[in-house]
């Protein structure tokens, strides 16, 4: 690999992009993730269908990934860290977690974010009763195609329940950001348990909706027009159990009533936190965090995906919570951007 | 109790003691202040359904209680109890017996339309309200209100002969609601025709009014009328978990 190389951590969608993109360029590239294997949350977490496509994400991202394997010019190392990043732009070196040493002209951080744990909201029984699950197990049931069922003996639920902002937007547990697409992905498996189960009955509890842009009438309007999904205003309290069936407790905020009411399945639409690692990420590549513990990003006007250290860029969602597409979106940026730094820094030298 | 609570006590369970004295003690005035639990313990997906089932309520699943349709409002303005957005919400939970607290107002929608014309979402609420008033006199919550006597004999007469006959349907719609034939606004209209009608005129209205004539080749077109009203009442009846109807289609 040349000097040229342009170094890429992290193989989700902004990754990917970001690789794909350079190569297509001529530009060689070194992409390092830390799983055995690429294609990020979307592949790891296994996702079903995507949003807004509709296509499943082992179709979509794994066809990202199989055109970044295939390419000649692109290194992949998996199960690897980069543990050291010296130098300047158009020279630095790159220090990984197996010892060897390479070299690269610029860095691209598409390091993703973590998804939220629920064990953190314990009044809300995530960890206590087995039919609390997540968005990301609920995507895990429908993409390994075993169903919507409760995990406690298998049934399908009569009743699903689908709380929205479960680690967002909450100041008791240092969350303050709204992490942008839950109430979209939340309309959407709505939608899907609606259409394998259409006797079950699927209630969302919000305290907004945020279902931005063109996402307004696709997935909620439809979810609640064609799917008669029902979105009630509350913010749940607790989650309890009568020792049969899940009890939701909280306030109905349109009715000035408490509710007490029993469901099968309880669904977290959890959040996104950010990277576990972005602390260990900062330090290597001495990048700043902002206050929220992403990874900065510098303003767009004078180019896309700039940190505070020349030649280091970001993409995705290590700088804050994004969706699939614009993190391609960004990948694609941060590459163009990535080029023309090194190349202004190859010309001064 | 916080003066704020006092909104919850609900007026049909006050007992008001004009002079009540216990052990010495002038304890008089409103008893049975207590307040009920309040608390939601399930959802009745059902309500939803009917309403839904009944000309008007189609798109009551699409509300997502903005309030833009009780902001428009005509009676909201003059009562604010009448409230289609909550009725709207209750109605969704299937809080039925939320909503029959509110039985004596639901029908007094004027039919201006401005909600249907204020409404994001096209629900259109003043169907929802007809709708609603209909299931709550299907399911006898209410009795049959006046006007809906009037049009079920304009109905019948129209599905027996393809035609109505004023006078009968006037004395037949008085009869059913226990008013006066002899009504002195009706006399003196009757009076009028009898001085200024040609006599040839009054003569067919007459007879019109003795035998009842059919328009022609009815018979098939009431078959037709008649089944068509028939399929329509049984499978509202039947969303309603209800059998056939008695008497209302019976020409």
């Amino acid at each position: 690999m040349s000097d040229g190389a342009i170094l890429v951590v992290g193989g989700g969608p902004a990754g990917l992009s970001a690789a794909h993109a350079l190569v297509a360029t001529g530009r060689p590239v070194l992409l390092v993730d830390k799983a055995g294997r690429l294609g990020g949350a979307p592949i790891l977490s296994g996702y079903a269908k995507l949003v807004p496509s509709g296509e499943w994400a082992r179709d979509a991202i794994g066809g990202m990934v199989a055109r970044v394997q295939s390419h000649p010019r692109i290194e992949v190392l998996t199960d690897t860290r980069v543990t050291g990043f010296r130098g300047t732009p158009g020279a630095f070196e790159v220090t990984l977690s197996d010892g060897r040493t390479r070299r690269a002209g610029a860095a691209i951080l598409c390091t993703g974010f973590t998804h939220f744990d629920s064990v953190n909201k314990p009044e809300w029984g995530f960890g206590t009763y087995p039919d609390v699950v997540t968005t990301t197990q609920v995507e895990q049931m429908l993409s390994s195609g075993r169903g919507i069922h409760c995990p406690s003996d298998g049934r399908a639920p009569e009743r699903v329940a689908i709380l929205l902002c479960v680690g967002s937007r909450d100041r008791q547990i240092g969350r303050e950001w709204c992490s942008k697409i839950c109430c979209t992905v939340s309309a959407n498996i709505a939608m899907e348990i609606r259409e394998a189960l259409p006797q079950c009955s699927v209630y969302i509890y919000y305290m907004d909706i945020r279902t931005f842009g063109l996402y307004e009438d696709k997935y909620y309007w439809q979810s609640q027009e064609e799917y008669r999904v029902k979105y009630i205003k509350a913010r749940i309290a607790e989650v309890t159990s009568d020792g049969r069936r899940l009890v939701l407790k909280g306030e109905d905020t349109l009715v000035k009533r408490p509710i007490t009411i029993p469901f099968d399945l309880v669904v977290h639409a959890i959040g996104m936190d950010p990277n576990v690692d972005n602390r260990e990420i900062a330090a290597t590549f001495g990048v700043a965090l902002e206050r929220h513990g992403y990874l900065q990003k510098a303003p767009s006007y004078a180019g896309s995906g700039m940190t505070d250290r020349a030649g280091v860029f970001v993409a995705g969602a290590a700088t804050g919570p994004e969706t699939i597409d614009d993190s391609i979106a960004q990948g694609q940026a941060a590459a163009i951007a990535a080029l023309a730094g090194a190349q202004r820094t190859a010309a001064i030298a | 109790m916080p003066i704020h609570e006092k909104s919850l006590i609900r007026k049909e369970d006050l007992r008001r003691q004009e002079h009540l004295v216990l052990e010495g003690v002038d304890v008089s005035g409103d008893w049975s202040t207590f307040i009920g639990a309040r608390v939601l313990t399930d959802y009745n997906e059902r309500l939803q359904d009917e309403i839904a089932a009944l000309p008007g309520g189609e798109n009551i699943h699409r509300c997502w209680q903005c309030g833009s349709c009780t902001n428009a409002c005509t009676v909201n303005a003059i009562n604010p109890d009448f409230n289609p957005r909550y009725w709207i919400y209750l109605i969704r939970l299937g809080m039925e017996q939320e909503l029959l607290r509110d039985k004596e107002i639901i029908w007094q929608c004027v039919s201006c339309h401005k909600c249907t014309y204020a409404c994001p979402r096209d629900v259109v609420p003043e169907g929802v309200m007809k709708a609603t008033a209909q299931w709550l006199e299907l399911k006898g919550h209410v009795p049959t209100n006046p006007s809906m006597a009037f049009d079920e004999e304009f109905s019948a007469q129209v599905f027996a002969t393809g035609r109505i006959e004023e006078g009968r349907l006037l004395r037949r719609f008085f009869r059913r609601t226990g008013q006066p034939l002899a009504q002195p606004w009706l006399v003196a209209i009757v009076r009028g025709l009898v001085a200024r009608l040609p006599v040839g005129l009054l003569a067919r209205l007459g007879l019109a009014a003795l035998v009842h004539p059919r328009t022609p080749r009815w018979g098939r077109v009431r078959r037709v009328v008649h089944d068509y009203v028939e399929t329509q009442n049984t499978r509202r009846r039947a969303a309603l978990g209800l059998g056939p109807a008695s008497k209302e289609t019976a020409p």
